[in-house]
């Protein structure tokens, strides 16, 4: 009976060493003044995972550090799926929170409904398109720079054969693939496009091993969507002589060498702009479409690797971007 | 296509993990933390190997954590007798927090891509610590049944209170299992991160240390065996890779889910095993 005690009580230590900190505020704020609540704007983010990922999660995180930096916000980040999102969001508005970022399109439809309880504090998803009087989405069109991370790739490739690493198959990485396999037949029609998926969210050595099998199966362009496992897509691509491309973040000086052009997002400033909108009270739940007329999306060829690649793949790359931001070119997304 | 050298080198780090855990099994301890050891080695190997441009320092670093971490998961279950299981927990909640944050702390908080230097490989794609695998899963299996140590380990998982009486330490041979677990599923991590991946993510090890327990029961509680069904499953991830490349209209996440369905499927038919250690989990109180 001791032992069993005994052993309990290292259970329940290890258990609320890491949430204990977490409650005791919750219980203080929830009590804080209106006033308080007006004289400082406070920030929160919630993510699919860990910041450190440099990748999605890590480019919201320096959008959360932008509005503290910029804005004097006061602001937390949390990680939080599946059922703990709508946890996580009851217990940020409770504590005043003006602004819950989630980010993914899976905070979309969580928050309109917390929203419903907390009509002071505005919930904002990076993707999704439910609204409500407090709560909206920001809808990145990562899709165009795909498309045309697409072009580049099939204007590159040799073999014929380019592929796409993805990390976990869910909808926004599935839209993103889909641009990138338009983007690379309308430039060269009959290119094969092979699509695998780890199911994993940091599984470097998973990566790795599909890059691999797909450079043995003839693949020499690669496209990632898997965040802090990119590195073993890159590391394979350095291995077997193939060409990759950076997403998310500008990955293009990663030490392989390979990264001949990164599809990014600068979340920075579309984080921003929600911020002071809310901050200004002027945000109105709407989904707000950020892409490459903005300037939030963008696609960055390497410049130590671009005397390498062919000069007709360049210009391919150059003429759908004008395309893409005069309208002629729709990069194709899903709704979700 | 077939590439045994490649299943081998993706596999490695389960059977590192599975080959130790059941020398720890076989003298009565489960060793839960598998998964916050591979983890906290991988990470000790990618520090070092790093730090001094060596990747077999990074190896053997990474694999004392690891023997360190049994060292201190035996200090809990085997001298003060605690639950296994809770203990097990406590050091994977303890290596996942301490890694994520040290993590952040070196590579600030938006993390970074690493690339790791490489080890140097044969012809064929073997490299050392790939035939370091084989042959301790010779050695250990030798061990386990063929010597008076394997006989007193497996006792100590069987029915302690015989090997007390028969003048033997319970706590010594227990303690010499765990660390040989330790010191196999440090391996693993440490192999992972510089042999397999070459670089470190504070998620990567994604789950392996779990499955590595399951296969000790899969495998029966026999070494060699768990070396080949960690194979097997590796099998069915690359067949799993290739058929998502060669068939994109089957969903993705059936695929995915192949080798876990896969080796559940060939447990069911197996039929239940005899030979699961009587006393596997127990804590030894001494004999009364």
């Amino acid at each position: 009976m001791k032992s069993f005690l005994l052993s309990l009580s290292i259970g329940a230590l290890a258990l609320f060493g890491c949430s204990g900190g977490e409650s005791n505020t919750a219980a203080n704020s929830s009590v804080a003044s209106p006033e308080a609540a007006t004289t400082s704007f406070k920030v929160a983010l919630l993510t699919p995972g860990p910041v450190n990922d440099s990748g999605w999660s890590a480019l919201a995180y320096e959008g959360l550090e932008a509005i503290k930096t910029d804005l004097g916000a006061e602001t937390s980040n949390q990680v939080a799926q599946g059922n703990d999102i709508k946890e996580s969001m009851r217990s940020y508005a409770q504590k005043g929170y003006n602004l819950v970022f989630g980010h993914g399109f899976e905070y979309n439809e969580p928050g309109v409904q917390v929203a419903k309880d907390f009509p002071d504090t505005i919930f904002v998803s990076s993707s999704g398109s439910a609204t409500a009087k407090n709560a909206g989405a920001i809808r990145f069109y990562l899709e165009q720079s795909f498309y045309l991370a697409g072009v580049l790739a099939a204007n590159v490739s040799k073999s014929g054969t380019v592929g796409m690493v993805g990390g976990p198959d869910v909808p926004s990485i599935r839209s993103t693939f889909k641009a990138f396999r338009a983007g690379a037949e309308a430039a060269k029609p009959g290119v094969k496009v092979l699509e695998v998926f780890t199911g994993k969210n940091d599984d470097v050595a998973a990566a790795r091993q599909v890059a691999d099998t797909m450079i043995k199966s003839g693949a020499d362009v690669l496209i990632h969507q898997a965040n802090a496992a990119a590195q073993g897509v890159f590391t394979a691509c350095k291995d077997g002589k193939a060409w990759a491309l950076g997403a998310n973040l500008n990955q293009n000086d990663n030490e392989s060498g390979v990264v001949i052009g990164s599809a990014t997002i600068s979340a920075k400033a579309a984080f921003l702009e929600v911020a002071k909108l809310v901050k200004e009270k002027k945000f109105d739940g709407t989904v707000v479409q950020l892409g490459m007329e903005k300037g939030a999306i963008d696609f960055v060829f390497n410049d130590k690797l671009k005397s390498q690649l062919p000069e007709a793949a360049i210009k391919a790359v150059e003429s759908a971007k004008a395309d893409i931001l005069s309208g002629k070119i729709v990069a194709p997304k899903d709704k979700f | 296509m077939i590439d045994a050298v490649l299943i081998l080198r993706y596999a490695a780090p389960i059977a590192f993990a599975a080959v130790g855990e059941t020398a720890g099994q076989r003298a009565g301890m489960i060793n839960i933390g598998l998964e916050g050891t591979m983890l906290t080695s991988a990470f000790v190997a990618t520090k070092v190997s790093l730090a001094t441009g060596s990747p077999w320092v990074g190896i053997i670093v990474g694999a004392v954590a690891g023997l360190i971490l049994a060292l201190l998961t035996g200090v809990f279950t085997i001298r003060m007798q605690q639950d296994q299981v809770v203990v097990g927990t406590a050091v994977n909640l303890l290596c996942f927090g301490l890694c994520g944050m040290l993590f952040e702390r070196w590579n600030g908080a938006t993390g970074q891509l690493l690339s790791l230097p490489p080890l140097p490989k044969f012809a064929g794609g073997l490299d050392v610590v790939l035939l370091l695998l084989v042959v301790s899963a010779v050695a250990i299996s030798f061990a386990l049944f063929r010597t008076e140590w394997g006989l007193r380990a497996r006792t100590a998982g069987e029915y302690p209170a015989s090997l007390e009486a028969a003048g033997y330490s319970v706590i010594r041979t227990q303690f010499q299992a765990l660390l040989i677990s330790g010191l196999m599923a440090g391996l693993g991590g440490a192999y992972y991160a510089i042999g397999v991946a070459g670089s470190f993510a504070p998620d990567m090890i994604s789950g392996r240390g779990f499955m590595a327990i399951a296969i000790v029961t899969f495998a029966r509680w026999k070494p060699i065996w768990g070396l080949l069904s960690a194979c097997l499953v590796g099998y069915f991830e690359s067949l799993q890779y290739q058929l998502q490349m060669t068939h994109q209209d089957i969903p993705k996440s059936l695929l995915i889910a192949l080798p876990y369905a896969a080796t559940l499927l060939i447990l069911v038919f197996s039929g239940r095993s005899s030979n699961a250690p009587a006393a596997l989990g127990q804590p030894y109180k001494g004999m009364r």
